[in-house]
């Protein structure tokens, strides 16, 4: 399988003269294409660090990350842009829909930064919609929506643009145990429906059990990893929590 | 412990705010500078027309001082509301309201302090150049003005005054709101504008409206000035009008743009459209009022600064035409002589050397025959007589003036110096005269100004011989050099005693008269107020553009916060610096440019009337300067707006954009 997302040696570090603090220390890992990869961790082991650096929000202290072959420490700022925009999708804990667009525009602003014609945008932001089940939704505001609608828009935003990866930064954080049911389900048929490669990040076991492979960080380094191979979600589900209890139960464990 | 609070919340709020303070700064300094001209004792000396205008002058400064403090009051409200967060925490802390009012009254002080300080000292030299103005307007030399105590106690009180004003509709809401709103009442609810097509016909019809407006009023003055018709009524009626067309245009154009534009698949798809119209549907929609308001005010400053300019010229041309000479004297036969020629010329050579006289006479025919093709017709004016001068009497005056001579071909020349007679057709008048007919030979409305009401024929030499007198005239010109104008008038003047019956009733009145006109004395009192209307005009205009500026960019501003996560979101989906910086230029330029682009359009219909008032002023020579001044106007208008545009512009890309990771 083509590997989409390679992470080289990368460290990261904050602060500087005396107060120093490694947030990432030599990771590596790699994606393939289709994969459904979640990162689990405490607070404070380096998962969001790690995605802000996958995402381009934030740069590498060493090592090298590369997407689609592509070398992000090698890349210019306005070469950036363009690949947030062209290979990369966002799904954050908040939403993040902007609260001034229709649902139909937040879907769409993708394409429209890609300069993609209203023709297809039409097309497209159907076509997602109705996938994701808010094809009904598109007229209104972000605040019309619930808490699960509103994630169900972002994952649309998010694979509009049929992006190389899917980032997600604690996607059901915001959501009760029922719509992050339904936002996992969804995030299944994105990934096995639609093809999409997802790299999620979350602390919550139930959520990571969904995934097809999950890697815990601890102190900035990879601790462990879990695959799924052919086990049911339960299975799952439990060897994530007996990682998770062997981390030292400094993990939230719901 | 409030006290040191609310110093920390203000040093806390000064770098957001900074062009709020600035503004009102310079308000305050406009302020004390004109305040100190009311109150200039130098100035009072010197142009004793000024002392009269005196109240008028404070009432100006009073109703600026009003619409500041609206202004402000809307300003530090919404300021107020940007703060509710923090404000409703301070009462969940178990603050009382009456603690938190008293923090942001000691705010409001300490601002206003601040103001106040930086206000006036700026206003020290802001006072020197205007005092610089007042005295090329009033052709004084310019020295050094001395401030005045009473100014300054004007200035503070006023500034006192608005900040209490500006103050009392938050203090308001404080004492009402619930902490819940506090706390949660700024949640942004997007509202889909109902009936665009509603609102861009009330904005097409209103800008119908704006153009209706000018329609009428340029014809009315037209008429007027002509003396064939017209109406102040009518005139003011249309300006009440534009006032609320300008508005009403503003707010339908605000309400229907953005949702019209929306619309479109094809412009909303396009990049950040969609973005970029979202934010400012939401920002145009609140403030659909606002901009209409700024807009009225932004018009009405263009307006008055273009009519102050007007004044400006027509002034200084009507001294030169209806003063030809220093001192001209009309003794009427008719009547008493209290000061007769051979006096008032002992008097006048007291104050300066008589250089050259020059006498004439003003002839009447016993009849109205000429005015019988004038709307001075008819048995109201039965009594009014023709009035006739000589050509030689005129050619010795144009002469002396450097002037060529008129030439009547054997006819009659009529001569005026008002828009009316210009519009008659005297073509099929015959004028007999010592048993001689006098055909028309044409009109002359450029001459300078002799004794006669509205016009007079010219008629050759013969042709007066046998008419009684109507007037004894002479023309002095005087050394040069400069005399006491004003009691040349007073020792020139007497006291005229008249009476007329209402009701049945006597009524009698007295004046003071003279039957010299002195043009240094006319140029001193028509300056006077032309300085006055001016300098009224250009600092009610300029704290009128000031405080628009300061309020759009205050509104930009205010949004900061919602901003600068809403671009944050647009850097992760992937908009680079230059998309983010082209959508905000775009976003605050329309929100900039709606209340804006009409009152600098105004600028040419006000140009074209003023153009016009200057021809039928009898200037038409002089239009084009009207014109250039009107564009001159404009581009300084243009110039604040560029500045405070930047200026807002830099300070939210500094703030929303992301140009690193």
């Amino acid at each position: 399988m083509k590997e989409i997302l390679q992470v080289q040696h990368v460290v990261k570090y904050y602060g500087s003269g005396s107060v120093v603090t490694k947030a990432l220390d030599d990771i590596t890992f790699s994606v393939a294409q289709g994969e459904f990869t979640a990162i689990m961790g405490a607070s404070g082991s380096g998962k969001s660090t790690l995605l802000n650096v996958i995402s381009t929000i934030d740069r590498v202290s060493a090592g090298d990350i590369r997407v689609e072959g592509e070398s992000l420490a090698e890349m210019k700022e306005d070469r950036l842009s363009a690949f947030r925009r062209d290979k990369l999708g966002f799904i954050f804990q908040e939403y993040n829909l902007l609260d001034t667009l229709t649902v139909w525009e937040n879907i769409a602003l993708p394409l429209n930064l890609k300069k993609v014609s209203a023709a297809e945008t039409r097309r497209e932001v159907a076509r997602v919609s109705e996938a994701l089940g808010v094809g009904d939704q598109l007229g209104k505001f972000p605040y019309e929506l619930s808490g699960g609608q509103r994630q169900r828009a972002a994952c649309a935003r998010a694979i509009i643009t049929s992006p190389a990866i899917v980032l997600a930064d604690e996607p059901t954080g915001a959501l009760d145990s029922k719509n992050s049911r339904i936002l996992m389900q969804t995030f299944t048929q994105m990934n096995r429906e639609m093809g999409s490669t997802i790299l999620m990040v979350t602390h919550d076991a139930v959520v990571g059990s969904y995934a097809g492979r999950v890697l815990f960080l601890k102190d900035g380094k990879i601790w462990s990893e879990v695959q799924r191979g052919d086990r049911d979600r339960q299975d799952m589900y439990q060897e994530i929590l007996s990682v998770m209890a062997a981390l030292g139960g400094e993990a939230d464990v719901r | 412990m409030f006290g040191k609070l609310a110093l920390r919340n203000v040093k806390r709020q000064i770098g957001n705010y900074l062009i709020y303070f600035i503004t009102v700064s310079i308000t305050v300094a406009l302020m004390f500078a004109v305040n100190n001209v009311i109150f200039c004792e130098e100035l009072m000396a010197q142009a004793e027309s000024l002392r009269e205008l005196k109240v008028g002058l404070v009432a100006i400064t009073v109703f600026v001082a009003l619409i500041v403090a609206f202004v402000l009051g809307y300003a530090t409200s919404f300021m107020l509301r940007l703060r509710k967060r923090e404000f409703g925490t301070y009462l969940t802390l178990g603050m009382t309201r009456g603690n938190i009012l008293c923090v942001f009254i000691l705010e409001t002080m300490l601002l206003c302090v601040a103001a106040l300080a930086v206000g006036m000292l700026l206003g020290m030299f802001v006072y020197q150049g205007l005092m610089a103005l007042v005295n090329r307007l009033l052709e004084m030399q310019f020295s050094i003005a001395s401030y005045s105590m009473e100014g300054l106690l004007l200035t503070v009180v006023l500034v006192a005054g608005v900040f209490g004003l500006a103050s009392l509709t938050s203090a308001l809401y404080l004492k009402r709101v619930s902490i819940y709103k506090l706390l949660h009442g700024d949640r942004i609810v997007e509202k889909t504008v109902r009936h665009p097509f509603a609102w861009l016909l009330l904005a097409l019809a209103s800008l119908a409206g704006v153009i209706g407006c000018c329609v009428v009023f340029s014809q009315q003055m037209r008429l007027m000035m002509t003396g064939t018709g017209g109406s102040a009524g009518a005139m003011m009626g249309s300006l009440l009008v534009l006032a609320v067309v300008i508005v009403t245009f503003h707010i339908g154009l605000a309400r229907s743009l953005v949702p019209l534009l929306l619309r479109s698949d094809a412009y909303r798809c396009r990049g950040t459209n969609a973005f970029t119209l979202r934010q400012l549907s939401g920002k145009l929609g609140a403030n659909a009022v606002m901009a209409g308001a700024l807009a009225f005010l932004l018009t009405f400053a263009v307006i008055g600064a273009n009519v102050s300019f007007v004044q400006k010229v027509s002034e200084r041309l009507t001294i030169d035409k209806s003063y030809p000479f220093d001192v001209m004297a009309s003794l009427n036969e008719q009547g008493e002589m209290p000061i007769p020629l051979q006096e008032a010329e002992r008097i006048i050579e007291r104050y300066a050397h008589i250089e050259r006289k020059l006498p004439y006479c003003v002839y009447r025919t016993g009849d109205n025959y000429l005015h019988s093709f004038t709307p001075w017709s008819g048995e109201a004016y039965a009594g009014v007589e023709d009035s006739i001068l000589a050509e030689s009497d005129l050619n010795r005056l144009l002469d002396a003036l450097g002037e060529p001579p008129v030439e009547l071909n054997g006819g009659f020349l009529i001569v005026a110096d008002s828009p009316q007679v210009e519009g008659c057709d005297f073509s099929q008048a015959t004028l007999q005269l010592g048993g001689k007919a006098y055909s028309y030979a044409g009109m002359r409305t450029d001459l300078p100004r002799l004794d006669f009401y509205y016009f007079a024929a010219v008629v050759p030499d013969e042709a007066v011989a046998g008419l009684p007198l109507q007037a004894e005239c002479m023309a002095y010109d005087l050394a040069e050099g400069k005399f006491d104008a004003q009691a040349l008038w007073r020792d020139l003047s007497y006291t005229y005693t008249s009476s007329y019956y209402s009701n049945g009733e006597e009524i009698t009145f007295t004046s003071e008269r003279s039957d010299y006109q002195i043009r240094e004395y006319g140029r001193i009192m028509q300056q006077g107020n032309t300085a006055v209307f001016v300098v009224g005009a250009l600092y009610i205009a300029m704290v009128f553009v000031f405080l628009v500026m300061a309020i759009l960019a205050l509104k930009t501003l205010s949004g900061l916060s919602e901003d600068r996560r809403r671009y944050a979101i647009l850097f992760r989906l992937g908009a680079g610096p230059r998309e983010q910086s082209k959508t905000l230029f775009r976003q605050i330029f329309t929100f900039f440019l709606l209340p804006f682009a009409l009152p600098l359009l105004m600028s040419v219909p006000t140009a074209v009337i003023c153009m016009q008032i200057m021809r039928l002023g009898g200037f038409a020579e002089n239009m084009w300067e009207v014109a250039l001044n009107a564009g001159a106007i404009a581009g300084v208008v243009l110039v604040i707006y560029a500045l405070y545009f930047t200026a807002t512009y830099l300070i939210a890309k500094r703030n929303f954009v992301r140009d690193t990771v």
